[in-house]
């Protein structure tokens, strides 16, 4: 087919009848425009342009690249049953050296505020170190698969660094120089660090958005 | 004919002129006396969360064409307010840092909140005041990377703490619940790692416990909220050249919500404090358009207006510019 041919020459035909069919209103459309027709003319390309404005703005907008999500991390693979089952072992303990950690925390936040007296804290303490030792003594218990090795010996340093900081702490109790809690609390920090590394090869949904 | 057409015209530009008018007059008007510049910044991204997880009135219902509920996911950015005065600059929340053993499954756009203000031109040592909007992980985090920095808490919030980690029934008292994870028990959301960041504020004389409200610079005021999202939530005024910002951490977690009277993300929420918590920021900016919200997915788009003046910064977070006091330059790339 040359170039430029009418591929619906039958089509082109009726066009062309059809704007035959129309001449009256040829006649019409030779006048000069009125005030209607420029008004509506007007308006129409006014919410054309702000028409494409807007879609102009809308896609360059920042908000919408970094809408444009990238590639997602693939997910990892899922724990066998031998590390499933060692990760629901652990659970338990986690939640109670967790809990023992905090309060550990709080006491020696209430402590240097003011809020709780060297006995109270003294208290609090030992409550730590006792939930700690149970803990270590249930984790010891525990036979990890080859793969989780690290990871339990990691959270075997945990428990570890946090009943180094609880000693620490209770010096405190005996001449009651808060230097002491300063020196306890990178332990504590670096253990909680620890938690986190484990939990997050074992209960990577452990924390949720909040 | 013509006349009617003139009529017309002349309606289009009445129209238009009451427009402008009744615009104008919803923009607060400019505070008096000291203003701040404002911007916020994206510390991370948490991707396709269940809207009815975040906001039940928006919960998802498949094949629903209401607005409301025709949403199934939502994106939600942990917001962080950074507010620069002349001899200020305070961070309002410090999000968290991902790192290669805390990713938080589905979270996309992290970036670490230093490395954010360095490209504001804030060195981690010019911060001088965080004020924590709760005590949560993804809005306390970071607080040992700037060290000249105050923390202001509120008291309730460590008290609420400690009352639910003894609370004697241990459903209560759950650090964690169901294997894997933690649902909304009340002490849920506070790992050690972020109380051991608030102690160490504590224990470094660089923590201020808040009893309610509290001016810390002049014109930005603490106004607790408290269990508007956790025990001792509180809100930040700060006033600007556009008129007086409140930002409610996740008391005012979705700005839809404050405008909508909708509650969101629900924790340790009253929710009769939470629309408290929104009537606060109607009082103080006169309207919803300057609550500053922490999780809005609507947030860094035209369809949130007070963040819309938004750039792309550190791996895709995102970052607004609200407000610029006087002298200041825009740091909009």
């Amino acid at each position: 087919m040359p170039t430029g041919a009418d591929p619906h020459p039958a089509l082109g035909e009726a066009a062309t009848r059809g704007a035959d069919l129309y001449a009256p209103g040829y006649r019409t459309a030779r006048r000069p425009p009125g005030v209607k027709v420029v008004t509506f003319g007007l308006v129409l390309s006014a919410l054309l342009g702000v028409l494409a404005l807007a879609a102009v703005r809308e896609v360059a907008s920042p908000a919408r690249q970094a809408a444009a999500r990238p590639a997602l991390v693939p997910p990892r693979p899922p724990l066998t049953v031998a590390e499933e089952e060692y990760a629901l072992a652990l659970w338990p303990i986690h939640n109670e050296v967790k809990a023992g950690a905090l309060k550990m925390t709080l006491g020696g936040m209430s402590y240097k505020i003011g809020e709780l007296d060297r006995a109270g804290l003294k208290a609090r303490i030992e409550k730590s170190e006792e939930t700690y030792r149970e803990a270590a003594r249930r984790i010891a218990q525990l036979t990890p698969p080859p793969s989780l090795v690290p990871v339990h010996e990691m959270y075997r340093d945990a428990v570890r660094l946090y009943q180094r900081s609880a000693v620490e702490m209770a010096l405190v109790i005996g001449d009651g120089r808060d230097e002491h809690l300063v020196v306890a609390q990178p332990f504590s920090m670096e253990a909680s660090e620890k938690l986190l590394k484990v939990g997050d090869v074992l209960w990577p949904n452990e924390y949720k958005p909040n | 004919m013509r006349k009617r057409s003139w009529l017309l015209v002349g309606l289009a530009v009445l129209g238009a002129a009451i427009g402008a008018v009744a615009f104008t007059a919803q923009t607060p008007a400019p505070a008096q006396g000291v203003v701040y510049s404002v911007w916020l910044v994206e510390s991370s991204r948490f991707m396709g969360v269940p809207f009815g997880a975040f906001m039940p009135d928006r919960a998802f219902v498949p094949g629903s064409t209401n607005p409301m509920n025709n949403i199934n996911t939502v994106d939600l950015p942990v917001n962080v307010g950074v507010i620069k005065g002349a001899n200020e600059l305070i961070l309002y929340d410090s999000g968290w840092k991902q790192q290669d053993y805390f990713k938080m499954t589905g979270t996309e756009h992290g970036a670490p909140l230093t490395e954010q203000l360095k490209t504001l031109g804030i060195a981690p040592g010019d911060v001088k005041k965080i004020v924590i909007g709760h005590g949560h992980w993804d809005h306390a985090g970071q607080l040992m990377d700037f060290p000249n920095a105050v923390l202001y808490v509120q008291r309730e919030e460590l008290r609420g703490i400690e009352w639910a980690l003894n609370y004697p029934n241990p459903k209560i008292a759950a650090v964690n619940t169901s294997p894997g994870g933690c649902a909304r028990t009340p002490a849920c959301g506070y790992p050690p790692k972020t109380l051991d960041e608030i102690y160490g504020k504590v224990l470094s004389g660089k923590a201020v416990i808040v009893d309610g409200e509290m001016e810390i610079a002049p014109g930005v005021k603490i106004h607790p909220a408290h269990r508007a999202h956790t025990a001792g939530s509180q809100l930040l005024e700060v006033p600007t050249a556009i008129g007086k910002l409140v930002f409610g951490s996740d008391a005012y977690s979705s700005w839809e919500g404050i405008r909508d009277w909708m509650i969101a993300n629900p924790q340790q929420t009253d929710t009769v404090q939470q629309f408290l918590a929104y009537e606060k920021c109607y009082k103080i900016t006169g309207g919803y358009q300057n609550c500053v919200a922490a999780h809005e997915p609507l947030s860094y788009t035209e369809k949130y207006p007070l963040t819309k003046n938004s750039w792309v910064g550190l791996n895709g977070s995102r970052m607004a510019e609200i407000s610029l006091a006087p002298g200041e330059k825009s740091k909009k790339p």
